[in-house]
């Protein structure tokens, strides 16, 4: 290794001011950062651009799926920042997805999962003027599943694998009329572990049979529809579990939605298989101790994300719910979940809110 | 100073690099504005040019809750590099089979405040841990946290203004020695919880010095340390199986040796009742927790405190000052067990001390400072390395 790494080298000069110069508070002025690199050979990682894959057909831009390439939804997705997503599956021809009642779908060696992140410019007409941001798939290598994140162009004719991150600027006008300004994150291939982590391997976290077993929007049950395609097998004949639309009351109780809520933005860590399982607070929508809930647990790790409060969650009382104060933080340090958001997810916050006060 | 950005270049490296090989980090400042990730890596270290040479700062940071997270690695060496400022813990490991920090220094500048990160040094659920010629300032938590993990060396460390300059917690197979933990609030803590993955025991504490750990407690209420009165040597909370020997306890106003029940710390840390009997049933509720300490041999320790008054920052600084006016006690125990039998706790050639059994649980009504049912010769720990 003598020789590799060592020293500094392709100096670019580049101001940071930009991507700091909000958040800094506590620095009186903005720091101008010379951008050096270290030396070292980078390793491939995967293809290079998204067209590679031969997901979509015609037009990259239009993003339309190529015939082995499946659409699906689920009921209650993860919060990022309002932007909007589209997901598609792929097996290895001839294959199917096997059932599972708890867990993820068992996808054949080969799949990918595909999700695509994009802005409308106005949430009231949210087919026209969109951007595409980043595509970001699930490789299924027998082993283990990978991640690869796709960045793209301003012509969004292409997009380019993405493996430290990026910070990019979105604008959009949401559904009060409200123009919103944030520097969207990306993240690096690390970061995407952090919340697809089972066991300490590398896992899909959406396609469960409670999150997939739904009417799509074309009004199709998606999983029975997945059986008779033959793109599914295993499934039962009754008993298949459903999550409520977080959003949609008619859906599930409050109770239900919050749950639900939680399980799809926590419990990805917040589960005993799941990198937050030190802290012994336990989120999944099947957990049934009230004391892994966090209701009058007291924190074990949080330092001031506790906020000087004592418990987790208080019945009846939010404004002393350690867990409220988490999820409608912005601070770095404290803010849950730690990653994936720049803003706070308003009507979750109001839900959870709500949910705790009818304790 | 010059502050420069390796954030692109590092965090691709961290993700591409093969195992069994190693980063070299150059000597400079450098900048980052988001945590820096590493997972499932083998055999690599990372290197630097020196404590306060090579200088990785979040004081900017934008995003994550660390400085540097590792996750999911085995045999991971850190070396020679500074840390510091992160929003949250400045460095945490988790789910890791070996892990090593040596002549690292990770601290928070500036006046130590409540607005810190929680922990320095945070290795939790591995195994094989070792920090050893490090240095930890400013945690509002603990400069040295280790939790849930096993087989633990923590050695030749400098602590200082931290809430807690070293913390043991829910560990099992743990060696403390030739520490320096100084101006903290607690210097050494050994502590175990209910309701975490496991349960610790079986420490070693000795040839430390804890040395005016008077420092105010700025820990975040809510966190167990906000409940460790300033002007603690070391703190033993509901563990078992410790051996405390040769160790230096020197001028720590409230008391040098603690040992406490959780139920004691329950009530420290709840101002209502309700919430204290919440705690307390929280303990009970998971039945493989013990929250009485047992097992502790101190022996061949030296004492001291040239300090005359307890802190008044803490009810038990106050408690002490009622009942020690001519000075406080050395070795406290909060006198809290199901029956005094089942405290297995010998003190043997530990020099002149004074000693105070609490009888916490009744109001203190029979507080008392003799501590000849306790003169006795304990059980050596064999060494664990």
């Amino acid at each position: 290794m003598k020789g590799v790494c060592r020293g500094l080298a392709g100096v670019v000069m580049l101001s940071l001011m930009a991507m700091w110069g909000c958040g800094s508070s506590k620095q009186d002025q903005p720091l101008v950062l010379e951008e050096v690199a270290l030396e070292g050979a980078v390793v491939s990682v995967g293809p290079e651009k998204l067209s590679d894959w031969g997901l979509f057909v015609g037009d990259l831009k239009d993003v339309s799926p190529a015939p082995n390439v499946r659409p699906y939804e689920i009921s209650t997705p993860l919060f990022t920042d309002y932007a909007y997503k589209e997901r598609f599956v792929r097996v290895p021809d001839g294959q199917s997805v096997s059932y599972h009642a708890s867990e993820v779908l068992k996808f054949p060696e080969g799949s990918v999962l595909v999700k695509n992140f994009f802005y409308p410019a106005d949430f009231a007409e949210p087919e026209q003027d969109i951007r595409m941001l980043e595509t970001r798939l699930l490789i299924n290598e027998g082993e283990e599943w990978k991640a690869l994140t796709y960045v793209w162009n301003e012509d969004q004719t292409e997009a380019f694998l993405e493996v430290a991150g990026q910070s990019i600027p979105v604008s959009w006008t949401d559904n009060k009329g409200i123009l919103q300004n944030i520097n969207y994150a990306v993240p690096n291939l690390n970061q995407c572990k952090s919340c697809h982590e089972y066991k300490g391997r590398f896992t899909p976290i959406g396609p469960t049979a409670r999150q997939l077993n739904r009417q799509t929007k074309t009004g199709v049950s998606q999983l029975a529809q997945w059986t008779e395609n033959g793109f599914l097998h295993g499934m039962p004949a009754d008993g298949i579990p459903s999550l409520p639309i977080w959003e949609d009351a008619s859906s599930g109780t409050l109770d239900q939605r919050a749950r639900a809520w939680l399980e799809v933005n926590c419990a990805h860590c917040h589960r005993e298989e799941g990198p937050a399982k030190n802290t012994g607070l336990y989120l999944l929508t099947s957990q049934s101790e009230d004391y892994r809930l966090g209701i009058m647990k007291p924190p074990v790790a949080a330092g001031r994300g506790s906020a000087n409060l004592k418990f987790g969650i208080v019945p009846g009382q939010p404004e002393s719910s350690i867990l409220l104060h988490r999820i409608q933080s912005l601070d770095p340090g404290v803010m849950m979940p730690e990653l994936g958001r720049q803003l706070v997810h308003e009507e979750g916050v109001v839900l959870v809110t709500e949910w705790i006060r009818q304790m | 100073m010059t502050w420069q950005s390796i954030e692109k270049s590092l965090q691709t490296q961290l993700i591409t690099m093969r195992d069994s090989s190693e980063i070299r980090l150059p000597e400079g400042n450098f900048m980052f504005a988001n945590s820096l990730l590493l997972d499932d890596k083998h055999f690599v270290t990372i290197q630097g040019a020196g404590i306060d040479k090579t200088v990785l700062s979040f004081a900017q940071q934008q995003s994550g809750a660390e400085g540097l997270k590792i996750s999911n690695c085995s045999n991971i060496r850190l070396k020679d590099l500074t840390i510091e400022d992160a929003k949250g813990d400045n460095i945490k490991v988790t789910d890791t089979y070996g892990i090593e920090f040596d002549g690292v220094k990770s601290h928070w500048n500036g006046e130590p405040k409540e607005e810190n990160g929680a922990y320095a040094f945070y290795p939790v659920l591995c195994k094989n841990v070792v920090i050893q010629n490090c240095i930890a300032a400013g945690a509002s938590d603990a400069g040295i946290y280790v939790g849930q993990s096993d087989s633990v060396t923590i050695r030749y460390n400098k602590v200082y203004y931290n809430v807690a300059g070293i913390e043991s917690e829910n560990s099992r197979w743990v060696e403390i020695h030739g520490n320096e933990a100084f101006k903290n609030t607690g210097g050494i803590l050994i502590f175990d919880l209910p309701g975490l993955t496991q349960l610790g025991h079986t420490t070693r504490v000795f040839n430390n010095v804890m040395e005016e750990n008077n420092y105010k407690n700025f820990a975040p209420e809510g966190n167990i340390v906000a409940a460790v009165p300033p002007g603690t040597g070391m703190m033993l909370l509901a563990t078992r199986d410790i051996e405390i020997f040769d160790n230096q306890f020197i001028n720590n106003r409230t008391s040098g040796l603690a040992i406490a029940s959780y139920d004691l710390v329950s009530a420290m840390s709840t101002e209502e009742g309700s919430q204290l009997n919440n705690n307390i049933e929280t303990a009970r509720q998971d039945a493989s927790y013990d929250p009485y300490p047992t097992g502790i041999y101190v022996h061949s320790n030296s004492f001291e405190n040239g300090k005359l008054l307890p802190t008044t920052q803490n009810e038990f600084g106050l408690l002490f000052m009622m009942k020690f006016p001519f000075g406080t006690p050395d070795i406290v125990w909060d006198g809290i067990a199901p029956d005094r039998e089942s405290f297995e706790f010998c003190l043997e050639n530990n020099g002149e001390f004074k000693f105070a059994d609490l009888d916490a649980a009744n109001d203190f009504e029979s507080l008392n400072t003799d501590w000849v049912a306790f003169n006795c010769r304990g059980t050596n720990i064999n060494p664990i390395f």
